[in-house]
This record gives structure tokens, sequence and C-alpha cells, in this order.
């Protein structure tokens, strides 16, 4: 536990950080507090990246959320001189721009539709954000149904607006989620760890029953499998992984296999 | 027979006999106006005191007599009162004197078209950016109005290219030039497509007040990191050299 005057940085390493903790950077030689350097310079040598759940105070970082300090060295010939984050547990989603989201369309308000993210605002969508819209080949979106976008716009002074398309204009898997299926909530932690690449808890579920899958990084999943009881199965067992082991994952995988 | 009753200029003589006609109120005969707050025994508002009260929509006297001043409003050849407040007369050196109703000792100053307002934005939106109208000129006003910054009339150049999120945030004080009064239900047009108008204070994530860097940046002394705003250029006439 870092002490109320702070802690060096790489000391607190792994360890749990508490909101309000000071992490203490090693001071360099060429940082003039008082004086403000100007310009289009690129960043300092040795600049450091502040990660999520930490921001920049006078002494060193500033902790604002609760969890296991982590640090990345930096890159090798790159002018960063790496990061830290803190890892923390959350359930509630916050929109952040480039973020792939599950929306329910909410309402239809002339040219936009309002989508439920889980956030505090509702996000705004409009209608020629999809492949191949135009003001006279309008997307059929109800009120209920499921889009997969990502967002465009997302700031704590505005409601957050979504698109179904990338910069290119193609829509590269996001747009309306088919019918069928089940759309499950899970914490965020979870849906950080199924992102991963090779996860090892997908490619498990898929020797089992083949299924169409869609995370979305506000803590939603979308399964569909062939039929109702594969599809309640791959979402029981989605739900209990946060908290089994890798054993405990494997025996029951094991055990619906065997039936 | 009594005459009917019909329009009597205050102030003739008349005026007492008209007054008695209109308050009679011949039946069939069509009512016209009688004198501004005739009837017997009243007197014509603007013969009163120096600011007597007032009610709104009284009727003070015609354009002949004299000219509206603030708080009043013609119509048909009349003054009527706008305000509900107290009514003062001005003898004017050329001309007629100036009638005017106020409502306080001194007068609310309200932005007039082409005015530089000081506001604060309230909320921005991806199209509009509300701000509360603090001061007009260099007089703080007594309740804040409302106003409403449009995406195209933040910047003078490549309009459609502006974000507002990049030129302002809720918290920024902002000076502007009022474009429109608006309807009735709309609040305030302004306009910061200047150069010396736009972002003067404006305080960053931390908490600390920012510092301008260009047009379009602004950098927090504490914590380096740049923000994007619309600022205003400083006067030449505040530039010390």
């Amino acid at each position: 536990m870092a002490a109320g005057r702070g802690e060096a940085a790489e000391a607190c390493v792994g360890r749990v950080v508490l909101p309000g903790d000071v992490l203490l950077l090693p001071a360099r030689p060429d940082e003039d507090g008082e004086r403000l350097r100007l310009g289009a310079g690129a960043a300092p040598r040795g600049r450091l990246l502040c990660g999520p759940g930490l921001r920049r105070c006078v002494a060193g970082l500033l902790v604002t959320k609760c969890g296991l300090l982590r640090h990345r060295q930096a890159g090798g010939g790159g002018a960063a001189g790496g990061a830290y984050w803190v890892d923390s547990q959350q359930k509630r989603y916050v929109p952040v721009k480039g973020d792939h989201v599950i929306g329910i369309v909410t309402a239809k308000a002339g040219d936009v539709f309002k989508l439920d993210v889980g956030g505090s605002e509702q996000a705004s969508l409009s209608y020629l954000a999809f492949e191949g819209a135009t003001k006279r080949n309008r997307p059929n979106v109800q009120v209920g149904d499921l889009i997969y976008g990502q967002f465009l716009v997302a700031n704590k002074d505005m409601e957050p607006e979504m698109v179904c398309i990338d910069s290119s204009g193609r829509s590269s898997g996001m747009g309306i989620i088919g019918q069928d299926g089940f759309l499950f909530k899970v914490s965020l932690g979870l849906i950080r760890k199924l992102l991963a690449p090779k996860c090892e808890i997908i490619q498990e579920l898929s020797q089992l029953y083949p299924f169409e899958l869609v995370l979305g990084m506000n803590g939603r999943i979308w399964v569909k499998a062939k039929t109702v009881q594969q599809t309640l199965i791959i979402v029981n067992i989605l739900e209990a992984c946060e908290y089994m082991t890798a054993e405990q994952r494997k025996q029951a995988l094991a055990k619906l296999s065997g039936h | 027979m009594a005459p009917p009753a019909r329009y009597c200029v205050p102030g003739s003589a008349g005026s007492g006999h008209c007054g008695r006609g209109a308050g009679e109120g011949r039946p069939g005969a069509v009512r016209s106006l009688g004198p501004p707050g005739a009837g017997p025994g009243r007197t014509a508002p603007w013969q009163r005191r120096p600011l007597s009260p007032c009610p709104l929509g009284e009727r003070l006297c015609s354009t002949e007599e004299a000219t509206a001043g603030s708080g009043t409003y013609t119509r048909h050849g009349f003054i009527f009162s706008s305000l509900a407040g107290c009514l003062e007369k001005r003898s004017e050196d050329s001309g007629l004197p100036v009638v005017s109703v106020v409502r306080d000792a001194e007068s609310q100053l309200l932005p007039d078209v082409g005015a530089v307002v000081t506001c604060k934005v309230c909320s921005i939106n991806s199209r509009f950016a509300k701000v509360h109208i603090l001061y007009v000129g260099s007089t703080p006003l007594k309740s804040t109005f409302r106003g409403t910054i449009r995406r195209e009339d933040i910047r003078a150049t490549e309009k459609d290219k502006v974000e507002v999120y990049k030129s302002f945030r809720p918290g920024d004080i902002v000076l502007a030039k009022v474009i429109s009064l608006g309807d009735a239900q709309s609040n305030y047009l302004l306009s910061t497509a200047e150069n010396e108008l736009g972002v003067v204070v404006a305080r960053s994530e931390a908490g600390v007040q920012m510092v301008p860097i260009s047009w379009c940046e602004m950098q927090c002394p504490r914590t380096h990191t740049k923000d994007f705003r619309k600022v205003a250029r400083v006067q030449p006439q505040f530039l010390q050299t």
C-alpha cells in the first residue's frame, strides 16, 4: 500500500493501489517545473504515457481507480518512455471513442436513432451511418433491434455518437445484428480477456459447438448457436468463466462434450 | 344633444367633457377609445408628477405630443407603455419631450445587435453551444440571458470543418457578438467569427487555468496537455509593448 506522501512508481508495479495514492516518478534533469515548453515539437524523450486510472499531478502520477498497477517498458527505438496504467474491475461502461459496442435501439427521432449502450446517456446513430445507406435507401431498423457499431464521438461533455461504418465507408462487420440469439451482460474485465488474441476460452468453446459471437466493449455479448439449448449452454459457460479457473473450465467442457 | 364619444387629444380643453361622454357608454354607439386614463376626475398619465407608477399597456399619449423613449412603443399614432414601471418624461432641447417607462432606478442594459458580450458556456452539442450572457460590454447584467452559438457562426473560415467540441467546452468564458435577438422562444444568437472573439478563459481537466498558445490551442501549465479551443486574440489596445 502506498504511503500518504507517495512511493516510487516502479516499486508499486503489480501491487494494489487505491485512489488518492501519489506515485513518484524519477526526476528528469531537463524538466523545469516553472517554465512551460511551447511550440509544435514532438513529445520529449522519455515521455511517460499515463493510462486509464491515472492522472498527472505536480509530484508525479495520481491514482484515480483502485486496482493493480501495471507497467510496460518503452518500445524499442520509440520516443515513448513506457506506460503505466491501473487494471481495475468495472461493470459500468463509460463510452470511449473508437470502442466497438452493442447498442439496443430505443427510439427513432427523425433522422437519428437513439441507442442504449449502458452509459449515462443514450448514444445517437444517424441513419446514413450504415454501409450503402442513402437518403432514399434507408436501413430497416426497428425499436428493439441490436446494433453493433463504434463510437465516433465520446466525451464527457456531449452525448455519444455512433456509426456502423469505418473511416473508409465499409461496414467491416458492424451493423444490425440478426434475429434470434441471446444477449447478456458481463463485466468489462471479462470482455477484455475474451478480446485478447488467441483467447483460450473461445477456442475451447468452438470445439464444443459451432456458434456466432459478438462482443461489445460495453459488457454485452450476443451468442447464437444452432439450437436454443446449445445457445444457453454457451451463455452459462461464458458467464461462469469470470470466476472459474482454467482447470474448472476444462472439466466443465469435458463433461458437456461427453454428453 | 350630447356629442358622441370620440377621440379627444388629451390636454385639450374638451378632455374632461369627452371623458364623461365615454364614461357613460351610450347604448348602441360604437365605443371608441376615449382619452387614456380619462374618466371623471382622472388626469392624463403624462401630466402626472414624474416617476409615477404606470401599468403595462397603458396608452400614454399621442405621437404628436411626445416621442417614444425606452419601455414604450407606438401603435396607431399613440404611445403605449411596454413595461410596468414608472413613467418618466424628459424634455429635449430640440423637438418634443421624450416619454419613457423605467422599471428600476437604473435602466436594464439589453444586449443589442452588434454588441460584444461576455458569456459562459453551459452546454455543448454537435450543432451548437448554449451560453449564459453575463456582461454586455463591461457592464454586468443583473440577470443572465441565454444565448446560442451555432456551429457555422464559430469561425469565419472553413465553417463546415468546425467541431464544437474543439472550439468550446462547458465552463469556458467566451467573448461573442450578438447577431440576432431571436424570437420569443429562442435565445440570443451569438457569433465568434472574428479574430478578437472566442475563448478568453478556460480551465483544463486538472482545474488549472490554461495558457493560449495559438488561435486554436491552449495548454495547461501543470500537466502540459494541449486542448483545442477557438481562442480570442488580445485586442491591440490591451497589449503592452
